[in-house]
């Protein structure tokens, strides 16, 4: 496990240019270790900018990045080994692929660590099967693969590099529902398993409302709420005036506590709205006997 | 990655961004023939002058215009210390064992320095900083259509032209994506010998391939699906008009030139060898 922390971090898009644009201001934050702690926030919110920064990706204008209470750019020339310790899986991550077998090029990380032939061989095999990914496929071409399988070998990679923090940004952009789904249910198996720091970058919120522990909520470069899914979602107000979706379990239940039901705050899952229903249920056949 | 500025592009609000792009071509001909009109020191500051005022007009910071010369630098060095060694004339202001230094030399280093310059700020002030990539490609069409009647395919140049250029933006983003998404993985292209830096590459080099392909695929099938089939009665979105005011600079342009062959004749001054 490794803790992340980032001090007053300032960043700029093409600084000194016609087009600067202020990507992050004054971004103050830690993330907890061992959860799966959520990012999200509107499209160009500065998500995508934020979690390059944890694995030294970008570089801030100023600010630091702090992994186990070290500056990650102290030894700007030891900057890979903090790329080994946070995993990052970009967005649309099948573009990466490049070598002739899928083995290969999960094999591709490990490799670069220096790591022994029986290590990587351990590692492929393990990172491909909390991936998802069948082990007949090691031996294809990644090119032949469908959508989903290059996107879950391209997750693999990163995985194989045993990082202490996996950083997924988007990781169900343009999936069906159910590889979506299955991607998920494989992403909290692997942090159940290993007890890693999982951070997850999206801006669906139906789907941080299942899988996260906690929440960070992006807006115009800045760090608008943190806290855990109860918090920020009880503050659903703020959200839509942010240009966020709230997920449509927690709509429903606003609209009977508009009708004068009294609904707790913050029911985001279905099973918790199922939950309170048939207490409500409950109640109300008890009031009338 | 990000920072290259292909076409380099300067946008700004400026009599010569306003300008209409075929004008702003035949201008920069003009232009290049007349810096090689100049003989003597008068049409030479004449030239200066007119680079001068060229940036003043076209609102595009002095330092982007240093950066686009600093390429030619080395060029610029090397020809005027050539010129101030090798030129051989009458005054002769220093000499010393082998090396002779004449005042001729200096100035002719001087005009070639004045005249590269203001070539290259001639074309980036008319053409590359304040035209975008897209209305150059459309401009070019225009001016090169008389070649249409010789069956020179004139729209399928400026086509493929507009498609490579509209394209530049979206590979380096995909470059810098997939750059960055080997990095996560370990990958260093900075250090190592030669050959590790040009295996390096390959974890890039083939995925921007394969999505290359598949882009123009896909352009190609879109472009079918909408019946393009070539120049033939084919119109265009935005069609630009000649006004007054776009006929003004080729009037002015050729006053400057007739002002540079009348400088070369009536100015005394030293003249270029």
């Amino acid at each position: 496990m490794s803790r992340i922390e980032l001090i007053d971090i300032e960043y700029y898009h093409g600084k000194d240019t016609p087009y600067e644009i202020h990507a992050l201001k004054n971004i103050n934050i830690a993330i907890p270790e061992g959860q799966i702690t959520g990012i999200i926030g509107h499209t160009g919110s500065g998500k995508s900018t934020l979690v390059q920064l944890f694995n030294g990706i970008l570089k801030s204008h100023s600010g630091k990045v702090m992994i186990d209470s070290e500056d990650i750019w102290q030894k700007p020339k030891q900057i890979k080994r903090f790329r080994y310790k946070v995993g990052l899986v970009m967005q649309y991550p099948e573009y990466q692929l490049f070598e002739d077998t899928v083995y290969k090029d999960i094999a591709y990380g490990p490799k670069n660590m220096g790591l022994s032939e029986e290590e990587i061989d351990n590692r492929v095999r393990e990172a491909a099967a909390f991936a998802g990914l069948d082990a007949e496929l090691l031996e294809r071409s990644p090119f032949d693969l469908s959508g989903g399988q290059k996107r879950r070998a391209a997750i693999a990679g990163i995985i194989a590099m045993r990082p202490d923090v996996l950083v997924l940004d988007e990781p169900a952009a343009g999936l069906d529902p159910r590889g979506r789904d299955s991607i998920f249910n494989n992403i909290r198996e692997y942090q159940k398993t290993l007890n890693t720091t999982v951070i997850i970058v999206s801006h669906s919120m139906e789907d941080m409302a299942r899988l996260c522990d906690s929440l960070i909520v992006m807006h115009d470069g800045e760090i608008a709420m943190t806290g855990s899914c109860d918090e920020v979602f009880s503050k659903a107000d703020e959200l839509v005036k942010m240009g966020l979706d709230i997920p449509q379990i927690t709509k429903v239940m606003q609209l009977l506590s508009e009708k004068g039901i009294d609904v707790p705050k913050g029911i985001y899952t279905v099973e918790q709205a199922v939950e309170f229903l048939k207490s409500l249920r409950k109640s109300k056949k008890e009031a009338l006997q | 990655m990000k920072n290259i500025a292909f076409g380099q592009y300067y946008p700004a609000r400026s009599p010569l961004h306003r300008l209409d792009p075929r004008v702003k071509i035949i201008l920069t001909i003009l232009y290049i023939v007349c810096s090689f009109l100049c003989k003597n020191v008068w049409s030479f500051a004449l030239l200066a002058i007119s680079s001068i005022m060229l940036i003043i007009l076209g609102r595009v910071p002095f330092k982007i215009i240093l950066g686009g010369l600093r390429p030619v630098l080395i060029v610029l060095i090397f020809t005027s210390i050539i010129n101030v060694f090798w030129t051989k004339g009458e005054i002769l202001l220093l000499e010393w064992r082998f090396i002779h230094i004449y005042l001729e030399g200096i100035f002719s280093a001087i005009f070639i320095i004045v005249r590269i310059s203001s070539l290259i700020i001639g074309t980036g002030m008319l053409l590359t900083y304040t035209t975008t990539p897209i209305a150059l490609t459309d401009a070019l069409e225009d001016v090169l259509s008389p070649l249409k009647k010789v069956k020179v395919p004139v729209h399928d140049f400026a086509m493929m032209m507009t498609i490579a250029l509209r394209f530049i933006p979206t590979l380096v983003e995909e470059t810098d994506k997939i750059m960055t998404a080997q990095k996560a993985r370990g990958a260093d292209f900075s250090n190592g010998n030669i050959i590790d830096r040009v295996k390096a590459l390959i974890p890039i080099i083939i995925p921007l391939f394969v999505s290359a392909f598949s882009r123009a695929g896909d352009l190609a099938t879109a472009m079918e699906c909408r019946c393009y089939q070539g120049g033939e009665g084919r119109t265009r979105l935005h069609v630009r008009h000649m006004r007054f005011k776009d006929f003004i600079p080729l009037v002015l342009i050729v006053v400057f030139g007739t002002g540079l062959v009348l400088l070369n004749i009536f100015a005394p001054g030293f003249t270029m060898s």
